[in-house]
């Protein structure tokens, strides 16, 4: 039986008057209009102006948000979440594969409850994990450190949270652990569609494990990769809960980011600078996710 | 075409409806249901015994109104309530603190509701009164008398020593030297809640007046900044210097307040920075203990000799956009009965006073005596602007000198920048 003429709106052969009317899309345009491009559009404006709680009548300010942002105070900001994005998002790339390599093997044991318990930090809040964290993390009385003496490690139970050094990694850690099960899942899916047949061929010629994972297994995962990418790189420049039930963006400032700012502006009734704030983070955030699908679409073409 | 186009417009309607369809519309009256007020607070803003909700469970069995209690982490709540304000989504009562009529402190007189004419204010002390009341309309109801917060130490520790209560800040250090080469840390300090650690820097106020009795007018006018008053940063230095000389001990950067009582009465820890109600607590977790084998002396931070006086506690507030503004009161009616105030007082041991006359203090005479013998000075952050709503900043950047991410001068020239900025967007007369 044929397929039904409907599945194929966007094929040329197709008249036009058989497609979707445009106006179909007239809700959607609305409420896209109404909630996301109006309210964008209203805060791009507001954060050129003095827009707090204690006063309705706004005044014009010019740059001196923007001037005041790239200031040492708020760049430090920045520069953890570009920083906590990058790391976040290679160590989730990395470790999922590993970890979706590892779940599709013959050898592993019961693997869909193995690939359960990966999966089941993702369905839990952020501030639950943070909390939990928190406690375990404690330097005297935490589950970690009081693990690590009773092995005999003692050297290795370190201030997680408080120590300057390795307070950032720490925060990364946890995220990570909650996010890479995720990721698995997704790529899990992605290892499963590319067909066995690739494999065989190249055995046949005699490709090591190696060969066979660069040459055939991340070639037919770019898409999904360039999906997974997206999502760890949007996720990573909007990090707020965890950040913030972890350490508050402590000891200090030295794990703030830039959404840890925002909310501390609003708090302060200085609603413009974190208006402001927010526009500098969607300005990175369309850059970055710019330059990594460009990347990853570059690579599928040289293909 | 035509019917295309209505079935458009009603799936338009119908969603547009769904997303503005507000779940506040329904009330009890409209409903039948029983009324739940939302009680939002941070953790210090009750009793940690959980009196205060006993009391409210006397409360729902009395009259069927159930309160709903969402308490915040200390260093969240501030913000959190203030978004929520801004927002209109704060709960039916806030707890907040007070004075609230600094150019600086939370807006409660445009958020709530004011009880001008309630029967308790005929009751409560007239400097808790004016705490929560702005232009001489009262908001809100408070219950703790003034907090004073002292250094409590096990007297035990001190008289195998051999130590003395120290009265300057080179006495301090030594005797907490002789307490740490005993092995014992000597301060207990906590900067997780994120205010503890600040207490040093603005619970000294009597210092700055005794130099200069004007001097909280004078910063408020702009006449003089923070970098004027050289025992600030004197203290703040002295601060890192405890950091450093390791007389907070090891976990400090982790301790929470509500950690305090277990090392205080295993004799790990010395000395605490609390009110003198705490005395009670350690009594009631560790028995073997007298409420008399501890004793205080004033912070000597920067050789301070005054104790600093806060006529002001969190207070409670009805939200003027709550619905159930009626019943909210009838709750703090009931919350002021003097059965329940006494309910509450023995509930809360912390506190050694309750600014209600009705109820009597828990000083010992010892307690009374050390007080009177003593000069008292009103504190910094119930005087003076664009203090006390940094508090938790200034904890963030005692936090980060701590670590070594900054330094004494910093920390004090953040607190000035936060000062003036705060003012500016405020458009302070005394800044513009």
């Amino acid at each position: 039986m044929p397929a039904p003429s409907y599945l194929f709106i966007k094929e040329p052969i197709m008249n036009d008057n058989k497609t979707y009317s445009w106006h179909f899309a007239i809700g959607a345009v609305v409420l896209y209009f109404v909630f996301f491009f109006l309210p964008g559009l209203i805060g791009i404006g507001l954060s050129f102006t003095d827009w707090n709680i204690y006063f309705d009548k706004l005044k014009f300010v010019g740059l001196e948000n923007y001037k005041k942002a790239f200031t040492p105070e708020y760049t430090q900001y920045i520069g953890h979440t570009i920083y906590f994005t990058i790391v976040t998002t290679l160590l989730k790339t990395v470790i999922g594969i590993a970890l979706a390599l590892l779940m599709i093997q013959s050898f592993i044991w019961a693997k869909n409850v193995q690939r359960m318990v990966i999966f089941t930090p993702q369905v839990m809040s952020y501030l639950v994990v943070g909390l939990v964290f928190k406690s375990m993390l404690h330097p005297t009385r935490g589950f970690l450190n009081n693990a690590l003496r009773a092995v005999g490690l003692d050297s290795l139970a370190k201030n997680w949270l408080t120590d300057l050094s390795i307070v950032f990694p720490t925060v990364m850690v946890v995220d990570t652990w909650k996010g890479v099960g995720y990721i698995m899942v997704v790529v899990i899916a992605g290892l499963l569609s590319i067909s066995d047949t690739y494999y065989e061929a190249a055995e046949i010629d005699g490709a090591n494990f190696f060969q066979k994972f660069t040459k055939i297994t991340l070639p037919l995962l770019l898409p999904i990769i360039v999906n997974i990418t997206v999502l760890n790189v949007t996720y990573g420049l909007r990090v707020f809960d965890m950040v913030y039930s972890l350490t508050n963006g402590g000891p200090g400032n030295a794990t703030g980011v830039i959404n840890t700012a925002v909310y501390k502006e609003f708090s302060k009734g200085n609603l413009a600078m974190g208006t402001t704030l927010s526009n500098i983070l969607f300005i990175i955030l369309i850059a970055m996710v710019f330059v990594v699908i460009k990347s990853m679409e570059n690579k599928e073409v040289q293909q | 075409m035509m019917k295309k186009l209505i079935a458009l417009a009603l799936v338009t309607l119908v969603m547009m409806g769904s997303v503005f369809a507000n779940g506040k519309t329904e009330t009890a009256a409209t409903t039948g249901k029983a009324v739940t007020l939302t009680f939002g607070s941070h953790q210090s803003g009750l009793p940690n015994t959980g009196i205060v909700q006993d009391i409210a469970k006397d409360f729902e069995a009395k009259t069927g109104i159930k309160i709903d209690f969402q308490i915040s982490p200390d260093a969240q709540w501030r913000d959190l309530i203030k978004v929520k304000l801004d927002s209109g989504e704060a709960p039916d009562i806030i707890c907040v603190d007070t004075p609230i009529d600094l150019m600086s402190s939370i807006k409660m007189a445009k958020y709530s509701v004011p009880l001008t004419g309630e029967e308790f204010y005929n009751r409560m002390t007239k400097e808790s009164i004016a705490a929560v009341s702005e232009n001489g309309v009262p908001y809100g109801i408070t219950f703790p008398g003034p907090k004073m917060w002292l250094v409590v130490y096990n007297k035990k520790i001190f008289s195998d020593l051999g130590l003395e209560i120290p009265t300057t800040y080179a006495d301090f250090k030594k005797v907490c030297q002789s307490i740490l080469d005993a092995g014992i840390t000597p301060l207990f300090e906590c900067t997780t809640n994120g205010w503890h650690q600040v207490l040093p820097l603005f619970e000294t106020g009597g210092l700055w007046l005794k130099d200069d009795p004007e001097i909280y007018n004078e910063l408020n006018a702009n006449k003089k900044d923070l970098d004027d008053i050289p025992q600030l940063l004197e203290i703040i230095k002295e601060q890192k210097e405890f950091a450093t000389l390791g007389y907070f001990g090891k976990d400090y950067l982790s301790n929470t307040w509500e950690d305090k009582i277990e090392p205080i009465g295993t004799g790990k820890v010395a000395m605490v920075i609390a009110e003198l109600g705490i005395k009670t607590e350690i009594v009631k977790a560790y028995p073997q203990y007298k409420t008399s084998d501890f004793g205080q002396f004033v912070m000597p931070w920067a050789d301070n000799q005054i104790i600093g006086v806060n006529p002001a506690s969190n207070a409670y507030f009805i939200n003027k956009e709550s619905k159930h503004v009626a019943e909210a009161k009838q709750f703090f009616e009931f919350l002021a009965t003097h059965e329940n105030l006494q309910k509450r007082f023995d509930g809360q041991i912390d506190i050694a006073s309750m600014c209600w006359p009705e109820i009597s203090t828990r000083f010992s005479e010892e307690e009374n005596a050390y007080i009177k013998s003593k000069e008292t000075a009103r504190v910094v952050q119930t005087s003076v602007n664009y203090i006390d709503n940094q508090w938790m900043d200034v904890g963030k950047d005692l936090e980060s000198m701590f670590i070594g991410a900054s330094t004494p001068e910093q920390v004090l020239q953040t607190i000035m920048n936060r000062r003036n900025e705060q003012a500016k967007l405020q458009r302070d007369p005394g800044w513009n």
